[in-house]
């Protein structure tokens, strides 16, 4: 299942190629993070198995540095996935099925009545496609957890880290750079009578789609409202024109005003 | 039947013939089903008057029981969205009870039965009920009380006196856990009332503490870093809050310090495994070492020689 010999060379980081059969790990590159596939028979179909290597993608130092370490076969980083045509596979990019805290390298103080835009950015998860299905979501990043909120009645969130970059242009030699990167634009408003340290930013991606323009991938524009029971995220307008939509929101506007509305109801009945 | 006696008493004094056929048809009427009789105790049970009483009876059995099925199916779901598990549940309980208390009182009274002598004969036996059924009604206002508290739900891991499983179901009497090598466990509500419940799982998050002891002569700064870093490199400790480290004190075989790293409740058990191997990787990496029991034996020249069950401030 898991070949000896990988091969390596540069291709576009999301798209569509044919199952790599006969040729060892195919070399996806994400940065500085390599996701590599890899196919075998399997009676009429076959298994595709992917892994996600951190750091320097799993290469070794020294003079062998191309030749990649792959993990053991028994190794939990392997996803492996049944498919009974010998079509192709997908890379597209996608959020992780939790909530994504972004906390900021360089918190600031926004002051009473404040407005500010600019944009944060999150690391894109690797959906695996077949069939137009996905099969199965690979974090690009080591998927980190931690805590938005507190102890009691926080939100266990992916962890991510991120500058924000004020002005209303994105910086896009910064995104094109890395292409694991989704920027989100957005817009901050303090409503409350006292100055707020913003320091982490709450990202729920089921609720957004994933857009790819010159400039990279992006999503919508977010709102964050700060007030004195809390921030509250939501979407703030439509999807820009002339962008092409990688992925589309997991949940639809109605579902999420119910599914709020519902733990909104619950929060208030329950505890 | 009087009415038949009268008409036969008429017809006394006919022809032979009639009076013949008249015989049959009284010998007929003096039973029912031809075997039964009329005038016996199994006779009047099998009365029109008792066919219509018993009809109505079990019309309102039916139709009651319908009527009640139907509400308590409302009920159930208008409460399961809007209301936890128990509460929802105890709810529906109550109405179903209600149902049939009110189902029983009407059929009763469409059996005419006389409901006051059987009050009375309730007051007596009530009493001798409310002895034998203490513990169940006790039971059952308990579960009032555990709903207002509102400790726990369905789905939570619970604590109760050295057992810990699953809440699977929460009823009026008892509450049923799955343990964790897969027994049933009921425990009356009367008990969870009284004894100490912890909800494990009551929180998104909860913390590991790690007592760990290190060997006198380490050098605490390493050992603070290297711990810290095992714990923030581990993909299951979340990142925040921050894992807390604190010397508790200087232990009998060494340093005796708490690291405490938080966990999502969802990765308890694999998180647990991962950072009690990711801190011994990290001391053994960092050249420091946990401490062993040790004892010190002072010798009559009064010159003291240290001695230990394993090697004294051995490294891992």
């Amino acid at each position: 299942m898991i070949p000896e010999k990988p091969r390596s060379g540069e291709r576009p980081s999301w798209g569509s190629w044919p199952l790599p059969k006969d040729e060892g790990a195919r070399e996806h590159r994400f940065g500085d993070t390599t996701l590599v596939v890899a196919a075998d028979k399997a009676g009429e179909g076959d298994v595709l198995a992917a892994a996600v290597l951190y750091g320097r993608g799993g290469r070794t130092p020294g003079k062998k540095s191309r030749v990649l370490a792959l993990p053991p076969p028994g190794d939990p980083a392997w996803k492996r996935v049944h498919t009974p045509s010998a079509g192709d596979y997908s890379l597209m990019p996608g959020y992780p099925s939790l909530p994504v805290c972004l906390s900021l390298r360089q918190p600031f103080i926004l002051a009473p009545g404040a407005r500010v835009e600019g944009w944060i950015c999150s690391h894109a998860e690797a959906r695996l496609v077949l069939g137009g299905a996905e099969a199965v979501s690979l974090p690009l990043a080591r998927p980190y957890k931690t805590l938005y909120g507190s102890p009691e009645s926080g939100v266990v969130c992916r962890h991510d880290e991120t500058d924000f970059l004020a002005g209303d242009e994105l910086l896009l030699a910064s995104l094109k750079s890395d292409p694991r990167l989704i920027a989100h634009p957005v817009r901050l408003h303090n409503a409350s009578s006292a100055p707020v340290s913003v320091a982490e930013l709450c990202v729920y991606g089921e609720q957004l789609s994933v857009l790819a323009d010159a400039g990279g991938l992006r999503s919508e524009r977010l709102s964050f409202v700060f007030s004195e029971s809390g921030v509250k995220m939501r979407l703030d307008g439509a999807v820009p024109q002339g962008s092409a939509v990688l992925a589309k929101p997991r949940v639809s506007g109605e579902e999420r005003f119910i599914e709020r509305s519902f733990e909104v109801w619950k929060a208030i009945t329950k505890w | 039947m009087v009415g038949t006696e009268g008409t036969l008493g008429a017809a006394a004094g006919q022809e032979p013939a009639l009076e013949a056929a008249a015989e049959t048809a009284a010998e007929g009427a003096d039973t029912i089903l031809g075997f039964i009789p009329a005038d016996g105790v199994l006779g009047r049970i099998f009365s029109m008057d008792t066919a219509l009483k018993v009809g109505r009876v079990a019309l309102i059995i039916v139709a009651g029981l319908v009527l009640v099925g139907l509400a308590v199916s409302i009920l159930r779901r208008m409460t399961r969205r809007r209301m936890d598990a128990r509460t929802s549940a105890l709810l529906v309980k109550l109405a179903q009870y209600l149902g049939f208390a009110l189902i029983a009182i009407n059929a009763f009274e469409a059996a005419e039965v006389d409901l006051s002598a059987l009050l009375g004969a309730a007051g007596i036996a009530g009493i001798a009920l409310g002895f034998a059924a203490q513990t169940s009604v006790s039971n059952f206002i308990s579960g009032f009380f555990l709903m207002s508290d509102k400790t726990f739900a369905q789905g939570d891991v619970l604590s109760v006196n050295g057992l810990t499983g699953v809440v699977t179901a929460v009823d009026a009497l008892s509450v049923k856990l799955r343990t964790f090598d897969n027994q049933l466990v009921r425990i009356p509500n009367e008990t969870l009332i009284k004894a100490d419940v912890a909800n494990v799982t009551r929180y998104p998050a909860r913390r590991l503490d790690m007592k760990l002891t290190l060997t006198y002569g380490t050098d605490m700064d390493a050992a603070r870093t290297a711990l810290v870093g095992a714990v923030l490199g581990d993909v299951y400790a979340l990142r925040k809050p921050e894992p807390l480290f604190l010397v508790r004190g200087l232990g009998d075989n060494g340093i005796d310090v708490l690291l405490g790293a938080w966990l999502a409740a969802d990765d308890w058990v694999e998180g647990t495994n991962s950072l009690y191997s990711s801190v011994v990787a990290a001391l053994s990496e960092a050249g420091l070492g946990l401490a062993y029991p040790t004892i010190t034996v002072l010798q009559d020249d009064g010159a003291p020689q240290k001695t230990a069950r394993q090697p004294s401030g051995a490294r891992r």
